[in-house]
């Protein structure tokens, strides 16, 4: 995930990948219960991780499952290979540490196999699953509930708040002049201030509304 | 419609008062009244107390409550014990759709209200499909609202309200920020709901199109109150109060 | 600093996960028994905002630019145990969402960024305070600091846990993720600061909100947090410092877990004339490279602050009184 890539192109690829991480298409695996899917993709990354080094063979098992569930899933190829290279230069770079020790390649190769592996397990669970039913899955899970709200409202606010602060970045901008990096950094820090302000009263008027609705905690 | 002199109404405010915390007198001395089935209007300048007003109905505000309780709605008192049921009969509806529009899904969202209530399934999911029905939004359970349209998001949180099964709705600006379709669709979707209405609102031709009765805030009290036709038409005192004189009004031919 | 997955290995995964989830469960609780009702949607919010900034674009060089992580940020603003909470969240959602920090690692993750650096920066935001005062500019001053200090020991966190997994050797993990994180801290702690000078100036209410109530103790939680934050670095840092036995590895082998890599020497000396008597002399000169390097963003910590306090409010006690809270109604 390109952090730090600016308001206006984060906003963009947030829209891309967040809105619609979940890629909605009517197949098999689509129709699958949320539950079985997390299961699934949790078990062949752990499968993935715990096996040995050098366990080619089985990688490749792996492999030809996912892109087995990938065609059932009837989403883009390309779709999928767009997420998937956003995410490897991460996975390289990490991995590229581990070539400095004695028998650095084979580990390096290892690496990088599973990482990738693993990758486009989650991105097939995270286009193929909405996160809503994912919430709903850890809510039945007996997950604490307060984590559960955190993560709901969370994922309900994010684009607005991503949206807001793309706005704000904007109007600050339309007024520098002479965009200096000091200048950036305070308006970036600014802007951040603001949308913290704002956050935490729109959680006064959510936590209103939460009651006006009966909620009781 | 008025109702007979033994029905109770379904909103009773008597000498509300209310002062912010920082000390500023927000609400003084209002009294109203709304029937079952009414459309009110309340309308006044920014700053005049609407919203506050509206707080009041459900319990939000006061904060912490003393004396004897101003506001009743259908002859019960606003006050603990009894605010989860007014809470369910009271649907308020903010400003701003995305500060009630909190769930993930409009599913969830529609079906908040209920669950709160002690619904469940299977009745809480045709509870849901109907009150998106009767807001004309047949089939969004899936929907994320984000996605939404600005009019679409309150129509969402009216189904939140409807499936509460309210008797009153309370509406701060429903129509502020709709184009002129979503206003049209709003306005004709309030005068098919049967429920007591109290909207307050800027927008006079709402008022003239949808209410039967208007209010005029100002400065914390209530200044005006009568039909629109009459209490709109008075141009001096719209102007000195901060408003104006709808159009719709100035151009009616009296046939 | 999100681990992917592949590179922590079985018994590392586990370790961080049983500490992670035990220090989500202490936030938990903590949070249920004293934080205000009317503020729990402020943690989703919070979570939305510090994944939000942590996308905010913060220039360095020739089209490179900083990011924050937030911890720091969010235990400032929120209190400590929030900040667990907001930041576990963030990355529960990266993880599964965005394939941001990998499902196996998602234990180190949280530990790293969920605990150890919200834990060990508000320990030291809280000291700072103790120590300079209630003053605007000691607010900053701590906020910088604790920033840094977050950053580093979450890095030094991660480079045991990449060691220990066997992935990359210690004496290479520990220059690349502590060194690289002092200057990485750096920005952390002048975006925090400056983002939380902001706040101050414009709703200094929201900052005393956080402010423990009166009259708790809390040590308690503090504690636990210590008590966690102390397990994690002795299981997963303290074998490569001290040089004894590997405890956790002869653990794992005795549990029947894979052997990880054979490890390679430690990191050569560069003042090999520094021996501190009863440690070797590699140990020694991480040492003095440290504390050299945390002197020196102290130094920095204090410039910023002065820099960013507005003139008058560096002797003044506190933030103004009540400020004018806003009326919750929206008239």
């Amino acid at each position: 995930m390109p952090r730090g890539a600016g308001p206006r192109a984060a906003a963009l690829l947030v829209h891309q990948l967040l809105l619609s991480p979940y890629h909605h298409r009517a197949s098999p695996v689509h129709r699958l219960p949320a539950i079985g899917k997390v299961a699934g993709a949790v078990a062949l990354v752990f499968t993935v991780v715990l096996l040995p080094r050098t366990a080619w063979a089985a990688y490749g098992a792996c492999g030809a499952a996912l892109v087995l569930i990938a065609a059932l899933s009837r989403i883009p190829a390309h779709r999928l290979a767009k997420k998937l290279l956003l995410l490897e230069p991460f996975v390289l770079g990490v991995a590229a540490l581990s070539l400095l020790q004695p028998d650095g390649t084979r580990v390096f190769l290892a690496m990088l196999t599973k990482s990738t592996l693993c990758l486009f397990a989650i991105v097939l669970l995270s286009s193929t699953t909405r996160f809503s039913d994912v919430l709903r899955v850890l809510w039945r899970l007996r997950v604490p509930p307060l984590l559960v709200t955190s993560l709901a409202l969370m994922y309900r606010y994010l684009s607005l708040l991503v949206d807001e602060a793309a706005r704000m970045h904007r109007a600050r901008r339309s007024r520098t002049f002479s965009p200096g990096r000091v200048l950036a950094w305070r308006s970036s820090a600014t802007v951040a201030a603001h949308l913290f302000v704002r956050s935490s009263e729109r959680a006064e008027r959510v936590y209103a509304a939460m009651c006006a609705r009966g909620w009781r905690t | 419609m008025r109702p007979g002199v033994e029905d109770v109404n379904a909103l009773e405010v008597r000498a509300l008062h209310y002062r912010y915390p920082d000390g500023t007198l927000a609400l003084r001395g209002v009294g109203l009244s709304v029937a079952e089935g009414e459309r009110v209007a309340l309308v006044g300048p920014n700053g005049a107390g609407k919203s506050t007003l509206l707080l009041h109905l459900n319990g939000l505000l006061p904060e912490h409550p003393s004396g004897a309780p101003a506001v009743h709605v259908f002859g019960t008192p606003v006050v603990e014990p009894h605010l989860a049921a007014i809470r369910a009969q009271v649907g308020l509806l903010f400003q701003d759709p995305d500060d009630q529009l909190f769930c993930p899904t409009v599913w969830e969202d529609v079906a908040f209200g209920p669950q709160q209530l002690g619904f469940k399934e299977p009745g809480l999911s045709e509870r849901v499909a109907r009150a998106l029905a009767q807001v004309g939004l047949d089939g969004f359970e899936d929907r994320l609202p984000q996605h939404l349209s600005r009019g679409e998001k309150r129509r969402v949180c009216l189904a939140g309200v409807l499936a509460c099964d309210a008797r009153v709705l309370a509406l701060d600006e429903p129509t502020s920020d709709l184009d002129p379709r979503g206003r049209r669709e709003l306005k004709a979707l309030l005068r098919s709901l049967p429920v007591a209405q109290i909207i307050a609102t800027h927008d006079l031709e709402l008022v003239v199109e949808t209410c039967q009765r208007v209010i005029v805030m100002d400065d914390g009290a209530i200044v005006a109150e009568g039909p629109p036709a009459e209490v709109l038409s008075d141009e001096r005192r719209m102007l000195e109060h901060g408003l104006e004189q709808p159009h719709i009004l100035r151009h009616r031919h009296p046939h | 600093m999100h681990i992917p997955d592949g590179f922590v290995d079985g018994k590392t995964a586990l370790a961080a996960g049983a500490l992670a989830a035990a220090g989500l469960g202490v936030a938990l609780r903590t949070l249920r028994r004293a934080f205000p009702p009317r503020r729990v949607p402020l943690i989703g919010l919070a979570a939305a905002f510090v994944f939000a900034a942590q996308m905010l674009n913060f220039p360095v060089a020739g089209g490179t630019s900083g990011h924050l992580i937030g911890a720091v940020l969010a235990a400032v603003l929120l209190g400590p145990s929030a900040a667990v909470l907001v930041m576990s969240s963030v990355l529960i959602l990266q993880c599964f969402m965005f394939a941001d920090g990998g499902v196996t690692a998602l234990g180190a993750n949280i530990f790293n960024m969920a605990l150890v650096a919200p834990g060990v920066g508000y320990a030291v935001f809280a000291v700072v305070r103790r120590i300079a005062g209630e003053s605007r500019r000691s607010l900053l001053l701590a906020t910088a600091f604790a920033s840094w200090c977050s950053t580093v020991a979450a890095a030094i966190a991660c480079a045991g846990q990449l060691a220990v997994s066997g992935t990359v050797v210690w004496g290479v993990a520990l220059p690349a993720m502590a060194g690289v994180h002092m200057l990485i801290g750096i920005g952390e702690a002048v975006i925090t600061t400056l983002v939380i000078a902001a706040v101050a100036g414009v709703r200094p209410e929201l900052l005393r909100e956080s402010a423990p109530p009166e009259g708790r103790p809390r040590y308690a939680e503090l504690a636990a947090y210590g008590l966690l934050v102390s397990l994690g670095l002795a299981v997963f840092v303290a074998p490569f410092a001290s040089g004894w036995p590997d405890g956790l590895e002869r653990v794992a082998a005795a549990l029947g877990f894979q052997a990880t890599a054979a490890r390679a020497p430690l990191f050569a000396a560069p003042l090999p004339e520094y021996v501190v008597p009863g440690l070797g002399a590699a140990v020694s000169s991480t040492v003095i490279a440290g504390s050299v390097g945390t002197l020196l963003a102290f130094g920095l910590a204090y410039l910023l602050a002065r820099l960013l306090t507005p003139p008058g409010d560096a002797a003044r006690r506190g933030s103004p009184r009540g400020g004018a809270p806003r009326a919750s109604a929206a008239a």
